[in-house]
């Protein structure tokens, strides 16, 4: 009898509890108290990780997306009648600055208002999540956005009235040339050397030259390379090698970030997904990665934290489940590891891109 | 305190989690509420703020991802945003930026607005270092605070107080990337190389596997002596081996003695080979065991004029690692090891009778799934 029993603690504390995961994400885009406060600036970015997340859980029949895809729109830098402020267009993180709502052009010219480089990025994948043909993107204001944001030695600012400039906003950089299938918006090259620039001498990616490498910055490396579809040019397959064995080492029982941290869920995904690229990522231990993602789950309110008994926010609820769906948790949709959108959605995407390439003799 | 209707439908034990945390943010934050309510006046009732009209955030008629302010909070922002519409650049416009970074210190438009007022207002930039210094030691990992800290730096071009200040920082936590990455750019910025290395060791004494200091030595030599000086290689290799001995299990000291190798060969180092498979007995690892295969297969790949026989007993001596790695000391990684030891295996092995049986790969799983037991 109490070997049943103990079996059965068992299987409790290993299931997967889709349902909470999903009310969770509902109560995300939802209503957030004050002590989010530090995520005002960054909100577009935690639609995303809640629209994403229902997507992998197979579940955006609960939210209505067409509200949603206006709320999205209304965040668009959108360019003014005289075009002055092109290099400051793209998405907004939320109406902090205090722009009226507004779904439609022409832009409102204001001191201070701008585009954010991972907002941007994050915005257009929510809409394609959402289902959206990304019509009423304005792609000249996004791509002029960009552009304006790249530096000299190829890494990217967040916003044109500088910030931290790094690998982070590359791969933001990248995912929305390639979701806007126009290459245009970045220095490709110039990204490239920034790079190769970033990779330590043990073979991970740090945040720029010299730095410490990471997990997630080796993430945005290897994606980026992979969106620019420029991987092997850029490493050789002696480094490639070399990269993978950085990135298997990572694996505890879950991931970690960099050598002697502690192992956090979000990594199961920022390492995982670069393994995958890669092609080695079946070659992890997936019983101990699943293990340690389902240890951080929250069993009561849903999703995940960063650690076992701590609390869950909605950026590890994603990673976690992105983790779980690397190593084919069932029910489950599969996720590109490269733009990190569901495959379903990557579908949608590459669909858009063939309507428009075929219309390519007419104006855009 | 929220002023915003609660949704009525959360479930207890969401209501729970949320008072816990509510609690727990309190506690961070309680010394921002010192203030008597009583005497905290709201800047809509401030008199000298009487002129401006408050903007309030236009969410539009379905928001997503709100977030419930309470009325102190909606009050400041409100002012913020009319600053900034009409761009005013005054003493007041200054001092509120303070109320609007101490509740929300990762809102970077207040940060750049500061950064034109202070320029605009010549305000005294040392005051501000100490403002900004107090900053980071509350929110050490904010990615704004170190940008604005490094702005302020470099307008004063005055680094100074810097090495102390990340010093202190990294003394709380001492693998803080955004200090590492502020050291690394003053360091560089300013040339101040001449103490590092020996700043780098005192933190290895106290904590060897600070991958985050094995990086910064790796940074201070390569911008400084450069390791293309035999003798600088012998003294890294003698340090790495003697902090191994310390503590075997030790990834960070395996990856930089490979890094600074790699790149000229493993097995062209004289003696290395010899000093590994000695400590393979008394302190093994993973990534000792790591390191040997490496270079083993490096003596493979770079010695094409090697007997036949003698690269076999090399090749054999590899995959003989491979097994104990994925059988025994890092079964993590036990498809991985035999992974590479079959690849190792079809570049260079002699293909003829004696290979063992069931060589060939077997065949992956199509979509590269497993099945989690």
């Amino acid at each position: 009898m109490a070997e049943e029993e103990k079996q059965l603690e068992e299987f409790e504390q290993i299931d997967f509890l889709k349902d909470r995961h999903v009310r969770f994400f509902q109560r995300t885009l939802q209503v957030l108290p004050e002590r989010y406060a530090s995520l005002e600036t960054t909100r577009l970015s935690i639609v995303f990780f809640a629209l994403s997340g229902l997507d992998v859980l197979g579940s955006l029949d609960v939210i209505d997306k067409d509200l949603i895809i206006e709320w999205i729109y209304s965040q668009q830098v959108l360019p003014t009648d005289d075009k002055s402020n092109l290099g400051r267009c793209g998405f907004r993180g939320s109406s902090h600055i205090g722009i009226p709502y507004s779904t439609k052009g022409p832009g409102v010219l204001h001191p201070y208002d701008s585009g954010h480089v991972a907002m941007t990025y994050t915005g257009l994948c929510s809409l394609l999540i959402l289902g959206d043909d990304l019509s009423r993107v304005n792609k000249q204001g996004c791509l002029a956005g960009l552009r304006a944001l790249q530096l000299e030695d190829g890494s990217f600012y967040s916003v044109p009235e500088g910030s931290e400039n790094d690998i982070r906003f590359i791969y933001c950089a990248a995912c929305i040339c390639f979701m806007l299938d126009d290459w245009s918006g970045m220095n490709i090259q110039k990204a490239i050397e920034y790079i190769r620039g970033s990779l330590s001498y043990d073979s991970g990616f740090g945040q720029g030259a010299g730095r410490e490498s990471h997990g997630g910055w080796t993430y945005c490396a290897i994606a980026s390379l992979c969106l620019m579809g420029r991987l092997e040019e850029a490493l050789s397959p002696r480094e490639l090698d070399r990269i993978r064995r950085w990135c298997i080492m990572r694996q505890q029982s879950g991931f970690h970030g960099r050598p002697n941290k502690p192992v956090d869920t979000c990594y199961s995904f920022w390492v995982g997904a670069t393994l995958e690229l890669l092609g080695v990522f079946r070659y992890t231990n997936f019983e101990k990665n699943r293990n340690f993602i389902l240890s951080t789950q929250d069993r009561l309110v849903g999703g995940f934290a960063k650690w076992p008994d701590s609390h869950p926010d909605p950026l590890h609820a994603y990673f976690g489940l992105c983790g779980l769906s690397l190593i084919g948790e069932p029910n489950l949709r599969k996720v590109h590891p490269a733009l990190n959108i569901t495959q379903g959605a990557f579908q949608h995407l590459q669909q858009l891109h063939q309507t428009w390439r075929s219309s390519c003799g007419q104006q855009h | 305190m929220s002023g915003v209707e609660k949704t009525s439908n959360e479930s207890p034990e969401v209501e729970d989690k949320n008072k816990e945390m509510d609690a727990e943010a309190e506690e961070s934050f309680g010394d921002d509420y010192g203030v008597e309510p009583s005497q905290y006046l709201f800047y809509s009732d401030r008199k000298e703020w009487a002129d401006l009209e408050p903007v309030p955030q236009d969410e539009g008629p379905n928001p997503v991802v709100k977030i419930a302010y309470s009325k102190k909070f909606s009050d400041v922002y409100d002012y913020f945003r009319a600053l900034l519409k009409k761009d005013e650049r005054s003493e007041r416009a200054f001092a509120l930026t303070a109320d609007a970074i101490d509740l929300n210190a990762a809102n970077y438009t207040v940060w750049h607005y500061r950064r034109i007022l202070l320029q605009a207002l010549s305000k005294d930039l040392r005051k501000e270092m100490t403002y900004i210094t107090n900053i980071i030691e509350e929110q050490p990992k904010n990615y704004q605070v170190w940008h604005h800290r490094r702005m302020v730096v470099e307008w004063l071009n005055d680094p100074t107080e810097e090495l102390a200040f990340i010093a202190e920082i990294l003394s709380q936590d001492a693998k803080n990337y955004h200090a590492w990455q502020h050291r690394q750019w003053v360091i560089q910025e300013y040339k101040l190389w001449d103490n590092e290395l020996e700043f780098v060791e005192s933190l290895l004494e106290d904590d060897v596997r600070n991958n985050s200091a094995w990086n910064q030595r790796h940074f201070v030599i390569s911008h400084t002596t450069g390791y293309s000086d035999p003798a600088v290689v012998e003294r890294e290799i003698q340090y790495c081996l003697q902090q191994i001995r310390k503590a075997p299990h030790n990834e960070s000291a395996w990856n930089y003695l490979k890094g600074i190798l790699q790149d000229h060969g493993l097995s062209s180092q004289p003696g290395l080979l010899e000093k590994v498979l000695e400590l393979k007995e008394t302190h093994c690892s993973p990534y000792l065991l790591a390191f040997l295969f490496d270079c083993y297969e490096d003596a493979l790949e770079n010695s094409k004029n090697t007997e036949e026989q003698e690269r076999q007993e090399t090749l054999s001596k590899a995959l003989e690692i491979c097994e104990l790695l994925a059988q025994e000391k890092d079964t993590i990684r036990k498809e991985y090891w035999q992974f590479l030891g079959r690849s190792l295996q079809s570049r260079h092995g002699r293909s003829s009778s004696e290979e063992p049986p069931g060589a060939e790969a077997e065949s992956l799983p199509a979509s590269g799934v497993q099945e989690a037991s």
